[in-house]
């Protein structure tokens, strides 16, 4: 894959630099700033981009800005998202086009290599890797009469994992469950949230939605 | 009608003055009454007059020994007069100054009772209290003014500075000295006719002696009455001037940042200490374990690599919480708004923001905005019962406002050392305020308010 890698800390560019490289993708651009990164993204056009949220010159929140301001000029961009802290407020934003290829997670997360890169394989193929503390934020709420009160214990934690971005096949090992009953309980999902049957990895990012109780279900 | 519910009566009317209107037997009784309140009265107000008279007559005496049979000159002699009366009077003054912060407050206090009782007068008074003790992170005790060595010492000193440096206690001691000169040689008129003239008659003078009695037990109903006027006046919270007040306010504020403030280090202290710290020395420690067995042993050296890396998950874990509790991270990256809105999400209810902010207010401003807004929120989550609230953000007259309303159960009060009691004070650092308006039932709406200027 071609990656651009926006990161300020040196040490922390420069290591996932060789962490993408160990895993035979290539960097076409490691930049250090909101601005730098934007132009990277339109002009580079790359597989796959892993952004900090927190970038010069502000130090505000210019990465996230790029990544949503690049998405408007190329929908559906792959962006992997990075921070120091995860908010249900910037996973809202980041999926709010409906459109997938979306990653939003911690940093920690760079610290299991195989994990992250499988994050972000997923997040190019146009699928969602979000950190398993927004979903875990978004599990504490309280249900309201909204369709995802009609979901069982199961789809729920089901729906959950499908939030992080996970396969059939990843859900089925994390529960212990075959791969047929997972597919079986995502159909009934896709189902009681009123999802027609289109492209897979579309429903399940807009499954995501629903959970996030962001944009409409109706989009797509 | 009997004599019973006339002394009720009179009770009742005691107050206002009124009493000329009974029988036979309201006279005796007015005056037996006013006997024994002249003599409350005495009580309660001769003691820093006893202490002054005593201790400037027996000053007097035994300064005027010290000249005693000179022959010098008539200058020299009254140069010795003068400088004779001058140390009787420094010890008038001393003796007076010792018995004053160890008596003025129960004076007052008794005195407080005992008008509240004759004569309906109530006073709200406030005196201040003991504060908090501190630890601060270099082990010395902080009291809101000094650092100690030790917590007994610091509370000690805590104490002390509470009783001995209040404005009331030396307003208290101002009512000692005036009820002394005024209240009490009237309140005494009726008894020391009673006491003279009884030592007349034994004295053999009936006549005199019998007219004195007569004219104390006269007296009687209306001596006590001096302490009225004199109560109103003195007995209340010490009267200030504007700028006064505006000065204690200011000192109570810097007083309980100072302590907010230290309280704070000492979390940030305690959790870095406790928590990233000792993290990272188990982590180096691991290492060094995993590096001596990572030829002998490579599986188990692994497996300590596997759990000093999970401590190192757990590490970044507790020092995000840390910033977010000393900055939260979302604050600095989109502001009070985008920040309000990120805690709503979180939060156990379903909420609403609602804002009317057109621009970034100054940081230290958002920043207490911000944790007001949260600790509110997390009241909603603990105490109302509630099944939603709203935010509401607003900007005017340069005043930025903050409310939260829910639907729960309502009777929220900012009582003593309550989380209410802690937005209000941390508002009042900002020059702000806090309203809450909670009817039992609800619904509950709370509204800090800070003035500031928009970036």
């Amino acid at each position: 894959m071609r990656l651009v890698i926006a990161e300020d800390l040196f040490l922390l560019r420069d290591g996932l630099v060789r962490l993408v490289q160990a895993y035979g993708h290539s960097v076409v651009a490691a930049v250090d700033s909101g601005p730098a990164v934007l132009a990277a993204l339109l002009g580079e056009r790359p597989d796959a981009a892993i952004v900090d949220v927190r970038l010069p010159p502000g130090f505000s929140d210019e990465g996230l800005q790029a990544a949503l301001a690049a998405r408007r000029e190329v929908p559906g961009l792959p962006v992997l998202i990075l921070s120091q802290h995860v908010e249900q407020l910037y996973a809202r934003e980041l999926l709010a086009d409906g459109r997938g290829g979306v990653g939003y997670q911690l940093k920690d997360r760079v610290m299991d290599a195989d994990q992250f890169m499988d994050a972000l394989d997923r997040v190019a193929a146009g699928g969602t890797a979000l950190d398993p503390t927004v979903v875990a934020k978004l599990l504490g709420r309280p249900l309201r009469a909204d369709p995802l009160a009609a979901l069982s214990e199961r789809e729920r934690s089901v729906l959950a994992l499908m939030a992080e971005g996970l396969s059939n096949a990843a859900i089925a090992g994390r529960l212990f469950l075959s791969e047929g009953a997972i597919s079986k309980y995502t159909t009934t999902i896709f189902a009681k949230l009123g999802l027609a049957a289109d492209d897979d990895t579309n429903r399940r990012v807009r499954a995501v939605l629903a959970y996030l109780g962001a944009a409409g279900r109706d989009g797509g | 009608m009997s004599g019973a519910d006339r002394v009720v009566a009179a009770e009742r009317g005691a107050g206002m003055g009124r009493f000329a209107d009974g029988g036979p037997l309201l006279w005796p009784f007015e005056a037996v009454r006013g006997l024994y309140r002249s003599a409350v009265l005495v009580g309660l107000t001769f003691l820093q007059v006893a202490v002054g008279v005593g201790v400037g007559l027996g000053g007097a005496r035994v300064v005027s020994s010290f000249s005693d049979g000179s022959s010098a000159p008539l200058v020299l002699r009254l140069l010795a007069d003068a400088g004779e009366a001058l140390l009787a009077v420094v010890w008038v003054a001393a003796a007076m100054w010792i018995v004053h912060p160890l008596t003025s407050r129960t004076l007052a206090r008794a005195a407080r009772r005992v008008a509240g009782r004759w004569l309906g007068l109530r006073f709200e008074v406030e005196y201040r209290t003991v504060p908090q003790v501190t630890r601060m992170s270099t082990r010395y005790w902080w009291d809101g003014h000094e650092y100690h060595k030790s917590e007994r010492e610091a509370r000690r000193r805590a104490g002390m500075h509470a009783r001995f440096h209040d404005p009331q206690l030396h307003w208290d001691g101002v009512w000692v000295l005036v009820a002394g000169l005024t209240v009490m040689p009237v309140a005494a008129l009726p008894l020391l006719g009673l006491a003279g003239g009884a030592a007349l008659v034994a004295a053999g003078h009936p006549g005199s002696g019998a007219a004195l009695v007569a004219a104390g037990l006269v007296a009687a109903p209306f001596a006590w009455r001096v302490f009225g006027p004199v109560a109103a006046r003195f007995l209340g919270p010490i009267p200030r001037s504007r700028l006064g007040r505006r000065i204690a306010e200011l000192e109570a504020v810097r007083a309980d940042m100072t302590q907010t403030q230290a309280a704070e280090l000492e979390r940030i202290e305690r959790g870095l200490h406790d928590g990233t710290q000792a993290r990272l020395v188990a982590m180096g420690m691991s290492m060094q374990a995993a590096e001596r067995l990572v030829e002998a042993d490579p599986a188990a050296a692994k497996e300590i690599l596997a759990a000093a890396r999970a401590s190192s998950f757990a590490a970044l874990d507790e020092l995000r919480s840390l910033v977010r509790g000393i900055n939260p991270p979302v604050l600095t990256e989109r502001g009070l708004v985008d920040a309000v809105r990120a805690l709503a999400l979180d939060a156990p209810v379903e909420v609403s923001v609602h804002s009317a902010v057109p621009a970034r207010p100054e940081r230290p401003v958002e920043a207490a905005v911000y944790f007001a807004v949260a600790e509110l929120l997390a009241n909603v989550g603990k105490h109302a019962r509630a099944t939603r609230a709203t935010i509401d953000l607003g900007y005017s007259d340069r005043t930025l406002t903050a409310s939260v309303t829910d639907d729960g159960r309502g009777g929220a009060a900012a009582r003593e050392g309550s989380g209410l009691d802690g937005i209000k004070r941390r508002a009042a650092a900002f020059g702000g305020r806090l309203e809450i308006d909670s009817p039992a039932g609800g619904p509950t709406r709370v509204t800090v308010a800070v003035p500031c200027d928009l970036s």
